[in-house]
């Protein structure tokens, strides 16, 4: 399927397959970038917020220290930058795998629930450039497929 | 000359290690020759100071090794079983430690006060008594006098060498007779080895290096020892990964996820030294306190006011060369899988701890004003050849140890599961 230039397909297993990411070309997930912009910002944000408070809205000597300092304001930088890293993260791959999904057209397949189970599925949308019903039909065949369905949308 | 040498331990890599371990004791030889030279060029007090930074690292490193296989056999781990192994063979090297060491026992009990002066009661401090006035010095004089030093340094050495011996004996037995029963005694080793390495690693790092300045004190100092050992132990490791892999020993039996796994770890002890050591720094800073500020300030400033190198060592090599570079370096994942990148970085790495450890060390030594004497100076040459030449003797050591046996500890019951990581 990969090789026959398909994008909008699937793979159903009943449990993790070692190297399906490969064989399917599937690259690694963008997850991080968000990740890093999320620490970016909250470590921006920590490092202002301490900034802005400290120095500029009312500024205040506490214990004869400076109105802003990064030494104390990195402590509350540094927490900030680990929690918008996780809601980054977090929020960049429900965003990115499009969960939570309550309706997919597979389910209309009677048999679906046995990809947990014991089968094996391949899927592939018809809303892809290289669909043709027929000739997707014989490639499926052709790659060893059995009990092939066409599932409306 | 070298490049014939290398040709030649290329084509013959079975033999090669004893023809390398053969140099590498050449190199730690000629290098603790030049050192012991340093003694009639150079004051030599500095060059006992660089004598302390060289043993300190290495030790550092041997004990990151060791601490890194009771966490290993703890966690039960099953990816790192192929380098727990290497780390086996690195052990090796604490019973030259101990000898290397003997000197700076010998010079304290022949010179007290030489290198660490609240051994000597008369030493005068800069503008207040002596050290047996010192209340300071009077209320710790039960845990820093000469015999509890000695004593306690035996100890140390004498601990590391029989958990290492455990540790090797266990392990290197099971290649043999396939026993999981080894397993088992690897993990009680590990269950009281780890307070036991934890404890002596601490109390080291107290009484070689922060006993400098026995005024001092931070209940930080331990745990970022550690967290070099355990950093200068991860990159020796890389190092070594590498080797193997080139001289071909480790092909098919390494995957791009024991690279990932490896450097992973080295991110993330990166990120603990750097918590620590700022935690360090931050509560001195916060807190004000001259009894605690004296130790940053002696290196950042002269006792004048103008700023000294220490300064900018802390800031470009501690701060940004420590942790600001090895952690965006090893933020990503390709750098990781990539041999060359964490050659680089392991190297860098080793080279930072170096210079954590003279920053640690190095500014005892003072002029008649009591300033820090400058890095950049002629004893920074006897560092150098105090670092290469315990170097060589440990690499010596390991590379003695490595022909002993199996490649990987083939019998571990994890062993499938370390060839087959994955992520």
């Amino acid at each position: 399927m990969r090789d026959a230039g398909f994008k909008h397909w699937d793979c159903i297993t009943p449990f993790p397959v070692h190297g399906l990411d490969k064989a399917m070309g599937v690259k690694r997930s963008i997850v991080p970038r968000f990740s890093l912009a999320g620490g970016i910002l909250g470590f921006c944000t920590g490092m202002s917020l301490i900034w802005w408070t400290g120095a500029v809205d009312y500024p205040l000597i506490v214990g004869g220290k400076p109105y802003f300092s990064p030494m104390f304001a990195f402590p509350v930088a540094y927490e900030l930058t680990i929690l918008f890293t996780a809601f980054a993260t977090i929020g960049g791959m429900f965003f990115l795998n499009g969960l939570p999904k309550h309706y997919h057209p597979v389910l209309k397949y009677d048999q679906i629930k046995r990809g947990m189970d014991d089968l094996f599925f391949i899927v592939i949308e018809s809303r892809d450039p290289r669909f043709h019903a027929t000739n997707t039909r014989t490639l499926l065949e052709k790659a060893g497929g059995t009990q092939i369905q066409e599932l409306e949308a | 000359m070298s490049a014939h040498t290398a040709t030649v331990s290329a084509a013959l890599p079975a033999s090669s290690t004893a023809s390398a371990a053969g140099r590498a004791l050449t190199i730690g030889l000629v290098g603790i020759a030049l050192t012991a030279l340093g003694l009639f060029v150079s004051d030599s007090h500095g060059v006992a100071m660089s004598w302390l930074v060289g043993i300190t690292f290495w030790t550092a490193i041997a004990i990151g090794m060791l601490m890194l296989i009771l966490i290993h056999h703890i966690f039960d781990a099953s990816w790192s079983v192929v380098l727990r192994r290497q780390y086996e063979h690195g052990l090796a090297a604490f019973k030259w430690l101990a000898l290397l060491f003997l000197p700076l026992l010998i010079v304290s009990w022949l010179k007290p006060g030489f290198i660490w002066n609240w051994m000597d009661l008369n030493h005068e401090l800069h503008g207040h008594g002596t050290v047996g006035t010192d209340v300071l010095y009077l209320k710790k004089a039960s845990f820093l006098n000469p015999g509890m030093f000695t004593g306690m340094t035996v100890f140390f050495f004498l601990s590391w060498m029989w958990l290492a011996a455990r540790l090797r004996k266990a392990s290197f037995t099971q290649d043999a007779d396939g026993s999981v029963g080894w397993t088992h005694v690897n993990r009680k080793t590990a269950a009281f080895g780890l307070p036991l390495g934890a404890l002596t690693l601490t109390f080291a790092a107290i009484y070689w290096v922060k006993s400098l300045e026995y005024h001092w004190f931070s209940t930080m100092y331990g745990v970022w020892f550690f967290a070099n050992c355990v950093r200068g132990a991860l990159a020796v490791g890389v190092l070594i990964m590498l080797w193997l892999w080139a001289r071909g020993d480790y092909k098919g039996i390494l995957n791009n996820n024991h690279w990932h796994s490896i450097g992973q770890l080295s991110f993330a002890f990166t990120v603990f030294w750097a918590y620590v050591t700022f935690s360090q720094y931050f509560l001195i800073w916060n807190a004000n306190i001259p009894e605690e500020t004296f130790w940053y300030n002696l290196r950042e400033i002269n006792a004048d006011g103008s700023p000294n190198q220490w300064k900018y060592v802390g800031i470009i090599g501690i701060l940004f060369g420590h942790f600001v570079v090895p952690f965006l370096f090893l933020l990503s994942y390709k750098h990781k899988l990539n041999h060359g990148k964490m050659r680089f970085i392991s190297i860098w790495i080793l080279a930072v701890i170096l210079l954590d450890i003279c920053y640690n060390i190095l500014p005892a030594l003072k002029d008649v004003h009591g300033n820090a004497l400058p890095l950049f100076n002629l004893n920074l040459l006897w560092t150098l050849t105090a670092v290469v030449g315990i170097g060589g003797v440990c690499v010596w050591a390991y590379l003695r140890s490595f022909p002993t046996t199996k490649l990987i500890p083939i019998r571990d019951p994890r062993i499938g599961e370390c060839l087959t990581h994955h992520e």
